[in-house]
Formats: C-alpha cells, sequence, structure tokens
C-alpha cells in the first residue's frame, strides 16, 4: 500500500468506528457509560475491591440494564459508543511506559520469563479449544477460542486472518479477562502463588488488558510483567496462529 | 491548567505513536496489527531517550488507569451475538470459565517455578 492508501484505508476503518459517537444520541450513550463507570468506581471502593465488584464486569452490567430499559438493543449501543471502542486502540500503545519503566526489572528474568509467557500462551487457547472442540462447536467458534487469551484488538485481526468471527472474539476475549481478574486472588490463594512477577506473567498472558488492570490494582510490578506478558503473548499468538490455520 | 496541558500534550504524543503503528503495518504489510506496532515504536523512543517524558507519563495516565471503562461496548458484543453463544452455550461457558481457571493457576503456578530462582526480591504482594 502507498501512504496515501494506507491513510484513506485508516480513516475510513476510524470514521466508521468514532463518527456515530459524535452525534446526540452517540454523546447520550457515551455519558451514560461514562456515569456507569463512576458508579462502578465507587462500588468497587465501598466494596474494598471485592473480586465480583470488578469494574468491567459492574459497568458493562449497569450500562446492559440501561440499554434493556431504553429497548434500543446492544447492536445500536455497539454503533453509538464506538469511540470508547476505539479508544482502546491508544491505551494499547500507551501499555509501553508501564513497559519501559519495569524494563530494568523484567531483564533480570531473561528467558524464564519468555519461556513462563510462552506456556501460559499454550495452555490458555489449548484448553480452551478442547472445551468447545469436545462440545462440538461449529469450527468457527473453535477457530475464535484459540485468539480469546489476547488483547482485543489483536484477537480480532487473528480471527479474521483464521476464519473465526471477528467481533465474537471481542466477546470471548473480555469474558475471559473479567473471569480470570475476579479468579485470579482465589486461585492464586489456593496454588500458593504469592511471587508478584509469576501473578502478573499469568494474569498478562491468560487474561491480556483486562488482567492487566487487576495486575495493576496489585501493585506496579505486577502491573508491569502483566503488560509484558499481555505483549509478548499477543505477539506471539497473532503472528502463530495465522501461519498454522490461515 | 499546566497538568491539563501535560496531558493533552501526551495524548496527542500517544495518538501520534498510534497513527504511525497503523499506518506502518499498512504500508509494509505487516502481519501484526497496527496497535502492537505503535506500542512497540514508543516502547523504542523511550529506550532511545533513555527515560519517559513527563508528558507521556502524564497523557498515558487517563488511558491506563481508567481502560476498564473502554472494554464496556467489547462485552455488550455479548447481547449481539446471543443466537450464536446460546446454540453453543455449555461449551463456550466451559471454554470461558473452567478454562481460563485452570489456565491462569497452572500458568501461575508454572511462572513461579521458572522464576523464584532469578526474581529479586519475592516478598509477599501487599496488594491483593
Amino acid at each position: 500500500m502507498t501512504v496515501v492508501q494506507a491513510f484513506n484505508d485508516w480513516f475510513a476503518s476510524v470514521s466508521a468506528l468514532v463518527v456515530p459517537s459524535f452525534s446526540a444520541t452517540g454523546l447520550v450513550w457515551i455519558s451514560i457509560t461514562i456515569v456507569a463507570y463512576l458508579l462502578a468506581l465507587s462500588i468497587a471502593r465501598r466494596t474494598r475491591g471485592h473480586p465480583l465488584a470488578n469494574p468491567v464486569l459492574v459497568t458493562a452490567v449497569i450500562t446492559g440494564m440501561v440499554i434493556l430499559i431504553s429497548g434500543q438493543g446492544t447492536g445500536n449501543y455497539q454503533h453509538e459508543a464506538g469511540f470508547i471502542h476505539w479508544l482502546l486502540g491508544p491505551a494499547t500503545v500507551a501499555l509501553a511506559i508501564p513497559m519501559y519503566a519495569q524494563w530494568q526489572k523484567i531483564r533480570e528474568l531473561g528467558w524464564r520469563l519468555v519461556l513462563a509467557v510462552f506456556l501460559a500462551g499454550v495452555i490458555a487457547p489449548l484448553t480452551a479449544w478442547l472445551t468447545v472442540w469436545f462440545y462440538d462447536a461449529p469450527l468457527a467458534i473453535q477457530m475464535t477460542m484459540l485468539a480469546k487469551s489476547i488483547t482485543t484488538p489483536l484477537a480480532m485481526e487473528a480471527t479474521a486472518q483464521i476464519n473465526g468471527i471477528p467481533a465474537l472474539a471481542a466477546v470471548f476475549v473480555i469474558t475471559t479477562g473479567i473471569v480470570g481478574a475476579v479468579i485470579a486472588p482465589g486461585v492464586y490463594h489456593l496454588l500458593n502463588v504469592t511471587l508478584p512477577q509469576a501473578r502478573g506473567v499469568a494474569l498478562g498472558a491468560v487474561c491480556h488488558a483486562v488482567g492487566t488492570a487487576k495486575a495493576l490494582q496489585m501493585s506496579e510490578r505486577t502491573g508491569a510483567l502483566a503488560t509484558l506478558g499481555l505483549c509478548l503473548n499477543g505477539i506471539m499468538t497473532a503472528i502463530i496462529l495465522p501461519l498454522l490455520f490461515a | 491548567m499546566n497538568n491539563l496541558l501535560h496531558m493533552l500534550a501526551g495524548l496527542a504524543a500517544i495518538f501520534l505513536f498510534y497513527f504511525c503503528g497503523e499506518m506502518l503495518v499498512r504500508v509494509l504489510a505487516l502481519p501484526f496489527p497496527g496497535t502492537l506496532a505503535g506500542l512497540l515504536m514508543l516502547l523504542a523512543f523511550q529506550f532511545l531517550r533513555r527515560k519517559t517524558p513527563v508528558v507521556l507519563i502524564s497523557g498515558g495516565a487517563p488511558l491506563l488507569r481508567h481502560m476498564a471503562m473502554l472494554f464496556v461496548p467489547a462485552v455488550l458484543g455479548v447481547g449481539v451475538y446471543w443466537q450464536q453463544i446460546n446454540e453453543n452455550l455449555t461449551g463456550i461457558g466451559l471454554a470461558i470459565i473452567v478454562s481460563t481457571t485452570v489456565s491462569l493457576g497452572l500458568s501461575g503456578w508454572i511462572a513461579q517455578r521458572l522464576l523464584q530462582s532469578v526474581a529479586v526480591d519475592s516478598e509477599e504482594d501487599p496488594g491483593l
């Protein structure tokens, strides 16, 4: 592609996502989401960060109830709140900041860290795929499930390349992240995983950005390692999946 | 006022890296997403400068701190795809709940075995 073509292509995809948000109804839906998020934050604070009071989950439930009452449908909401979804792109780029801040600590861990991320990146999609395969789900859903542990923008592009369903990938990815963020404290306690680095790597590699948000809550180091897990596994899975299945 | 300007400048810089990433993968037909390229370029920029400019820190903070809100439209896609999900509810539900729980536990446990010997300070994480 030439630079001009690339620009037009990018501009068209962003416009399709963002323009509906800058209408009167779009701004109303964005405001509703922000208010729901503020409520979710205050609930999380009042319950002292109880895992079930996960901000993503609570915000989605409150917004979902408003959508249900309004009778507008979630498709319409997704269309009109596209700007919020688009911001995930720049937010993913911004993950480079905590990663750099913790680089020294990350380097000390060396190849062991890469191996840990690699194993996590294989275990998570493999067990998920085995489950849907066992229940005889359609091939498109099986393919989509393979990308559930990597961050939304990467997962959507990877599933498109292996004949999965990109929009469904976003749903699988986020629900995986929420489940992980909710159960992480319990599972880590059960298996006695106390090392901040290990907690971070697993959360980032298995539960991508939602897990990373949870890890940042635990500590800055856990968050940085989670960011690294997210990036390494994201790169790995997004490159390997199309090579294996495209 | 100064803080607000710092934040806006930082946001603009992050958007610029995001934009360059999106352009780069298209022009070079790279097999991975533009956001990933943007992230790697921002990382490389910090290595070249040998520090993170204050502006970037204040611009990145609101995006990183409130990332949870940005996932909401994608989560509500559950409603849009309910038909397909419902037809395969058991498999999908188990794959997401059970497999994620098992993978997270197993990965954390493996990571701890691998990293324990090299992690300099393995003090209990206080934030949990």
